[in-house]
């Protein structure tokens, strides 16, 4: 528990899923994150663009997306303390920021969610990938990337995959189909 | 104040020396051990039941620390643990990874588990194939030596009757997951052995410790002591006994000689001082592991051993022999895809393998001498690392995240390589440490036979896949020299004083109050791991001492 104060002292933004994890210490939670995160690496222009484009990257549709499991904030804090990736970053989301008004005449946070798809599937997928786009791309994949880093390490994201690990097992787990050795008739997957 | 005179010195507290300082403690001998660096706290050192969002960069570690990493188990979880200060250098065109853990205990904290006996087709492959030398022991001379380990730190697995595998006294093994289900019985197609691991991790209670709770992070450190490590299972009792003596960040430099040339104890750096300080002993026992013990053997320079302590073989640090490691094959199995998470990984255990099965009735069937292991890799894991295998994003993407969560699988080969003049340990010329202690500098290639190995691996497990009813997605990379950890053979062991640096039971043939307890002393690497074998050979070596120095 000492740890998690500790982490949350240095980075308030983890405060989400940090405390949702701890139901029994409740009485020492701290406030609510606040409505608005005060980015430190990002500019509150750029920000927001990266809030919208990883909320497109894994949204919330019906299960939490990128927004709910605080992935933006992950990504400054991750960027903010990474000399290495911030010119690629800060790059990119001026790169992004200009394809969106080479486009359609607006920057990308003041186009429509429709038109922001449009501009992610020229990057995303390879039959649609234009070659003068490289640049455009590679910023996609790393932001990408990043957005699958903090949302499969958030509580929320693993909660999502149901991560197994970290919990405590009395015996180790065993196969339950004990007449299929070959798992070719399992029930009709889940998911 | 009269020069205190220990019965012996060890150097390092990981599986050779702990054992060492067991036995020897036990036997009543008074005993210094020296050990380059601090006490681990399990409360505060092992953060194995941390979620990756309880860590402050989500165990992706703080960006400035992850460029001097030295590899995948030196993350945020171990941050402050594997050692950094001490220098090595590698000769040009030689490339090695290499993760030292000078804590007490050293890398039985941290170490993998997999605890398979060697064999007689091990020790005699030299008569069965023509390379090399023999083993100078029999399986049986080492047996009852391995049953007695086996008791004291508890092995989970199976009997299986197989010719390289001899078995041991085992615990209940871990019970199969669907991945090892699916695999034994595309295994059993094509012929092919898939077993349960020989792994020290206690599916019951044992010995007084408690059984495991499969929380799945055993690489971090196991904070209830649920497979052996010697600060769990060894040192505790031996420092009750009275009899023990640790020196922390006691970094060992060389080994002092008296007029004779025989051990009279060890000059080591104290890191909290940074001063040189002697120690004495009516013996002395290096267990710094492998690499190590052949840099304190040669930086002990004298008179009367010009060329290194107990070196006059020319034999201390040469035979330098590795596992080579890599993942040889992935894939996935389409049967699970989208099926409930199961927890495959909550050991993080090798709960299964594929025991070597080459070139055992006959020593020459394969293109390559001896034979190699496998250890299969899969299941739900923690991060999704195969989301780059999907194309691009949304709802669709997410989705496919999840669907294949239970459905990633890989091999993983260990595949030994054989001695040659030119892999071995000397000392830099000119690069010391931080102390001044001249630096250990490797010199080392994969050879032909190994990756032969690795070729024949591959296809072994790309038709495995298949057999299972699994997807192809690709081969592998051969990880970096050192990866495994495993290195054997800078201080073997023979009967010919002017081949090798000790005799059968690890006493050097040139100083005979002076002992190697790690693998160093291994002639090769075998298929296996090394771990359960030190601690056999260095009970025996223990025993040994212990009737030389009966009066």
């Amino acid at each position: 528990m000492l740890a998690k104060v500790a982490a949350m002292s240095q980075f308030g933004g983890f405060s989400r899923w940090i405390c949702a994890a701890e139901h029994a210490h409740t009485e020492n939670a701290p406030k609510p994150r606040p409505a608005t995160y005060t980015p430190q690496f990002f500019t509150p222009a750029e920000y927001k663009i990266i809030d919208q484009s990883t909320e497109l990257i894994i949204p919330n549709d019906g299960t939490p997306g990128a927004r709910d499991a605080g992935v933006s904030e992950f990504i400054d804090f991750m960027v903010a303390h990474d000399d290495d990736i911030q010119y690629r970053f800060r790059t990119g989301v001026a790169w992004l920021d200009a394809f969106a008004t080479e486009n359609y005449g607006s920057g990308f946070s003041d186009i429509s969610t429709a038109q922001q798809q449009a501009l992610l599937r020229r990057l995303a997928y390879r039959d649609q990938q234009f070659p003068t786009e490289i640049q455009g791309q590679e910023f996609f994949k790393l932001l990408r990337e990043y957005t699958v880093m903090g949302y499969y390490t958030s509580r929320i994201g693993l909660e999502q995959l149901d991560y197994p690990g970290l919990k405590l097992y009395s015996a180790s787990p065993e196969c339950p189909h004990k007449d299929d050795p070959e798992h070719r008739h399992l029930a009709p997957p889940r998911f | 104040m009269s020069k205190q005179i220990y019965d012996v010195i060890v150097i390092g507290t990981g599986a050779g020396g702990g054992m060492v300082i067991h036995r020897l403690c036990q036997a009543g001998a008074k005993v210094c051990a020296l050990n380059g660096s601090r006490r681990l706290d399990p409360r505060k050192d092992f953060r194995n039941h941390k979620q990756p969002y309880d860590m402050k960069f989500r165990g992706f570690n703080d960006p400035k620390k992850r460029k001097q990493s030295i590899g995948y188990m030196d993350n945020e979880y171990t941050d402050g643990i594997w050692e950094h200060e001490i220098v090595f250098t590698t000769a040009p065109g030689t490339e090695w990874t290499w993760r030292r853990c000078f804590a007490v205990g050293g890398k039985t904290n941290f170490w993998g588990r997999s605890s398979a006996r060697f064999s007689e087709i091990d020790f005699k492959a030299a008569t069965r194939d023509g390379y090399d030398v023999d083993w100078p022991i029999t399986y049986d001379e080492i047996a009852p030596y391995y049953t007695r380990v086996e008791r004291m730190i508890g092995v989970a697995s199976t009997v299986q009757n197989r010719a390289s595998n001899p078995d041991g006294e085992y615990l209940p093994p871990m019970n199969f997951r669907c991945i090892d289900r699916i695999l034994e019985s595309g295994a059993k197609k094509i012929g092919i052995p898939y077993l349960p691991d020989r792994i020290a991790q206690l599916t019951r209670n044992h010995a007084g410790h408690p059984a495991c709770h499969y929380c799945a992070n055993c690489s971090e450190g196991c904070d209830t002591g649920s497979f052996f490590s010697t600060p769990w299972f060894f040192l505790p009792e031996a420092e009750k006994s009275g009899n023990l003596e640790i020196r922390t960040n006691a970094l060992a430099k060389n080994i002092v000689v008296d007029e004779n040339g025989r051990a009279a104890g060890v000059a080591y750096i104290d890191r909290t001082t940074r001063q040189e300080v002697e120690v004495f002993a009516k013996n002395v026992v290096v267990a710094a592991s492998c690499v190590e013990s052949a840099r304190i053997l040669l930086n002990s320079k004298s008179r009367q051993w010009p060329t290194g302590v107990a070196n006059s073989s020319g034999q201390v640090g040469r035979n330098l022999c590795d596992h080579l490691y890599g993942t040889i094959v992935r894939g996935y199995f389409p049967q699970l895809l989208g099926q409930p998470s199961f927890p495959d990984n909550v050991s993080a255990s090798t709960v299964a393998w594929l025991p070597r099965w080459q070139n055992l009735e006959n020593p020459r069937s394969e293109k390559f001498i001896r034979g190699y292991s496998v250890y299969p890799d899969g299941g739900c894991g923690g991060f999704p690392s195969y989301f780059d295998q999907i194309e691009g994003f949304g709802s669709e993407f997410k989705r496919e995240i999840k669907r294949r969560y239970p459905t990633p699988i890989g091999f993983y080969i260990q595949a030994p390589t054989q001695r040659s003049d030119s892999n071995y340990v000397d000392i830099d010329p000119t690069v010391k440490d931080v102390y001044g202690i001249p630096a250990a500098r490797l010199h080392f290639q994969w050879d032909k036979n190994t990756l032969l190995m690795w070729e024949h691996g591959k296809q072994a497990c790309e038709q495995l896949l298949h057999a299972s009813g699994a997807e192809y997605l690709g081969a592998g990379e051969i990880d970096t020299p050192g990866t495994s950890l495993h290195e054997t053979g800078t201080c073997r062991m023979g009967n010919d004083p002017k081949k090798f640096v000790t005799n059968r039971f690890g006493q050097t043939h040139d100083v005979p109050n002076l002992y190697i307890c790690d693998a160093s002393v291994f002639p090769n690497c075998t298929d296996k791991t090394t771990t359960i074998s030190i601690l056999a050979f260095s009970l025996r070596t223990s025993e040994y001492l212990i009737e030389n120095n009966k009066t």
